[in-house]
């Protein structure tokens, strides 16, 4: 029950994070059910994955994507939005924001550990770890999300054709 | 078909192609929906693309008129609207055979309609930002937290916008008092509180510029994609600026 709670939770807030974070880019406003309900699944797969299949970030975040991306081609066509329209923000709370700036902190405290011959290994090291985590997720959301558009070229790119609100 | 004809579908196209690029539609789909409206037209396009200008030729189909332009691409805020609705209007012009009047008057409503309430946008950020606090362990007053900091950084962000203040120093500026209202929580003695502390700015990372820089990577569109990249990173490390401002200041340490 509890698990069930704790996942039903995860999907809410993040639901209520893409269509926040996605408002700053002025979607459609027919568009936020949509982006709720593909955020939702999406990081509510990402972190059942994650907590109790014990599969590492990078790996969810691509599955989270593709589910994300699947989902967009067939909501886009109800609303006659691009794919992109839906998809992008939905993955907006899975972007590893965290995990870039601490890149760039540990840099910043690799320059002040200088002179020190550990400590400025250490920060070293923490910063491609950081690094290498935030670009991977990175370019798995992207690469998760575009799958589909590959596996269906004619109907993917064709979602906004007869749109009634033009 | 005129010479002076072809010259006005160049520059239409060329105001259509700069809008979309504008407001951060990735690139592969803006090629696209402007050779589309070309075909509907009857005329071939082609069209070269960077950060800041983009090169065009409108060619005749069958014919020798043709027309050569550069475009400046203007800094529009990102907008997902005018992504659905330009790339509506393209198919509609494809479909329904729209003369280039038509096409163009339609284009003029359709840009011209008017953005998100400021303060709607407000109030959805904070909202999401204090959602992100939740997801990343924080509790309800870590949450309250949040929202207040956030509230107070984005409206920051929006006015200097407004000001067209260079955006870094924007970046900077709100990612700086944004997390300095939510170190609040570390001299409230909340549990949660550095969690608070590390989600404040989250609101800033842009997240639609590095997702889109990647479509264009794995569209084949490299050197638009990487610009796109390097773009967002240096708005991630004026983020990590203005919060390591604050994090020096109260804490004396970054990590």
């Amino acid at each position: 029950m509890k698990i069930i709670l704790d996942i039903l939770s995860d999907g809410l807030f993040a639901a209520m994070a893409a269509m926040g974070f996605g408002s700053i880019s002025n979607p459609p406003m027919r568009a936020f059910p949509y982006i709720a309900i593909l955020a939702a699944t999406g990081h509510a797969a990402r972190y059942c994955l994650m907590t109790f299949g014990g599969v590492d970030i990078v790996s969810a975040s691509l599955v989270a994507a593709f589910i994300i991306g699947t989902g967009s081609v067939f909501f886009g066509k109800k609303v006659f939005c691009p794919m992109t329209v839906l998809y992008i923000p939905a993955l907006l709370p899975m972007v590893p924001g965290t995990y870039a700036y601490k890149t760039v902190f540990s840099l910043i405290m690799f320059f002040h550990g200088i002179s020190s011959p550990t400590k400025g290994s250490e920060y070293l090291q923490e910063m491609i770890f950081n690094g290498a985590v935030s670009f991977s997720v990175l370019f798995m959301l992207a690469v998760g999300a575009t799958v589909p558009v590959f596996l269906l070229r004619e109907r993917a790119n064709s979602m906004a054709r007869g749109s009634k609100f033009i | 078909m005129t010479k002076e004809y072809v010259s006005e579908i160049a520059a239409f196209i060329a105001r259509y192609l700069s809008h979309m690029l504008g407001a951060g539609v990735h690139t592969s789909r803006v090629v696209r929906n402007s050779k589309r409206i070309g075909t509907a037209l009857g005329v071939e396009v082609s069209v070269h693309t960077s950060q800041k200008t983009a090169t065009l030729t409108v060619r005749e189909k069958d014919g020798r008129n043709m027309d050569t332009m550069v475009v400046d691409i203007p800094a529009f805020p990102i907008s997902f609207e005018w992504n659905a609705d330009l790339s509506a209007l393209s198919w509609a012009a494809f479909d329904r055979k729209m003369t280039l009047d038509e096409i163009r008057s339609r284009f003029d409503e359709l840009a011209a309609k008017p953005g998100m309430n400021p303060v709607f946008v407000l109030f959805m950020v904070s909202l999401a930002n204090a959602s992100f606090c939740r997801l990343f362990g924080g509790d309800i007053w870590a949450m309250l937290i949040t929202f207040t900091a956030t509230m107070i950084g984005f409206f920051t962000r929006q006015h200097l916008t407004r000001k067209k203040v260079n955006h870094y120093i924007v970046f900077i500026v709100s990612a700086f008092v944004a997390s300095i209202c939510a170190s609040t929580a570390l001299a409230l003695g909340i549990e949660t509180a550095e969690i608070a502390l590390a989600t404040s700015v989250l609101y800033l990372v842009p997240g639609v510029p590095l997702i889109n820089g990647l479509i264009d990577i794995t569209d084949g569109h490299i050197q638009i994609g990487i610009s796109r990249l390097v773009n967002a990173l240096m708005l991630i490390v004026c983020i990590a600026i203005g919060l390591s401002l604050t994090l020096i200041l109260v804490k004396d340490s970054l990590l």
